[in-house]
């Protein structure tokens, strides 16, 4: 029965390098940060999931702080004036 | 691949319709409740660019649907809410517990040359940064493919940048007073059409 699962969970297929490869390439392009030294391809594999992870978790954190601000900012405008006014036409 | 005009025109338009519909509850409810709507909006209006296309799209709006139906199925009236809401995301692949220990038994028994054991500490630390990535995409926890993990993580990425940026701009050019108001709108309106 053991068999039958290990079976399972390798017939998905691991990340090859050749797409390692392509995926650094790829991040590259959307994160700048990300250092050209590399001792291996597999250190370096780990250094870009990490540096993914940390971007779309600060992606997320950073959609709260703007929907906390325009909650703040809804709440502290007053109805009638030329900022309300913007604000309406931005939104709604 | 970065967020085109398009794909931030389209975002703007559906979560302005997702702020329509609180609109009517907008007045009468605390800030925490108004961000949370925002972010729920938000959150739809970025999934529903994919049109059910992705794995993490499908399993973000199914995830909001459970915070809130109603807003969900509103904003995507006519973009098969149904099927949507209700698909079944496959179950779990395997039970990575199990499957661990039992090769874990497995390895214990073979012997191992140094550099073998470096690329094996190498492809392990490989595989806990994979399941990183599965806890942060939306659906991940389905994806035991790792090629399609990495696939519908870029694009996911490239839908969170265009919420973002999008949102940027908005905020901010609400919070500006009514003087620099117009130079704002032209930077949304900049950063938009630009692309």
């Amino acid at each position: 029965m053991s068999n039958r699962r290990s079976r399972q969970s390798s017939s998905a297929p691991r990340i090859s390098d050749d797409q390692i490869i392509d995926l650094v390439t790829k991040l590259r392009q959307i994160l700048p940060e990300i250092g050209q030294r590399r001792r291996s391809d597999k250190v370096s594999a780990s250094k870009v999931l990490q540096e993914t992870c940390n971007y779309i978790r600060n992606l997320n954190r950073e959609v709260d702080n703007l929907s906390e601000r325009l909650a703040q900012l809804l709440e502290s405008v007053d109805e009638d004036s030329p900022q309300a006014a913007v604000i309406r036409s931005l939104l709604m | 691949m970065q967020p085109t005009s398009s794909m931030k025109e389209e975002f703007l338009k559906k979560w302005q319709m997702g702020l329509q519909i609180y609109r009517p509850l907008i007045d009468n409810t605390s800030v925490s409740e108004r961000r949370k709507a925002i972010k729920l909006s938000a959150d739809v209006a970025m999934a529903s660019l994919r049109k059910g296309t992705t794995c993490w799209s499908r399993a973000l709006i199914q995830k909001t649907a459970t915070e809130d139906n109603f807003l969900v199925r509103q904003m995507l009236s006519g973009i098969k809410a149904e099927t949507l809401i209700n698909k079944k995301l496959p179950k779990v692949m395997c039970h990575r517990k199990i499957v661990r220990r039992s090769k874990k038994i497995l390895r214990r028994r073979q012997s191992r040359s140094a550099i073998e054991e470096v690329a094996a500490k190498a492809r392990k630390l490989v595989k806990k940064k994979t399941q990183g990535l599965r806890n942060v995409v939306p659906g991940g926890e389905f994806m035991s493919n790792d090629v399609l993990l990495i696939q519908e993580t870029l694009d996911y990425i490239v839908s969170l940048q265009t919420q973002v940026n999008v949102m940027r701009s908005i905020v901010d050019a609400a919070e500006a007073g009514s003087e620099r108001t117009a130079y704002y709108l032209g930077k949304l309106k900049f950063a938009i059409e630009d692309g």
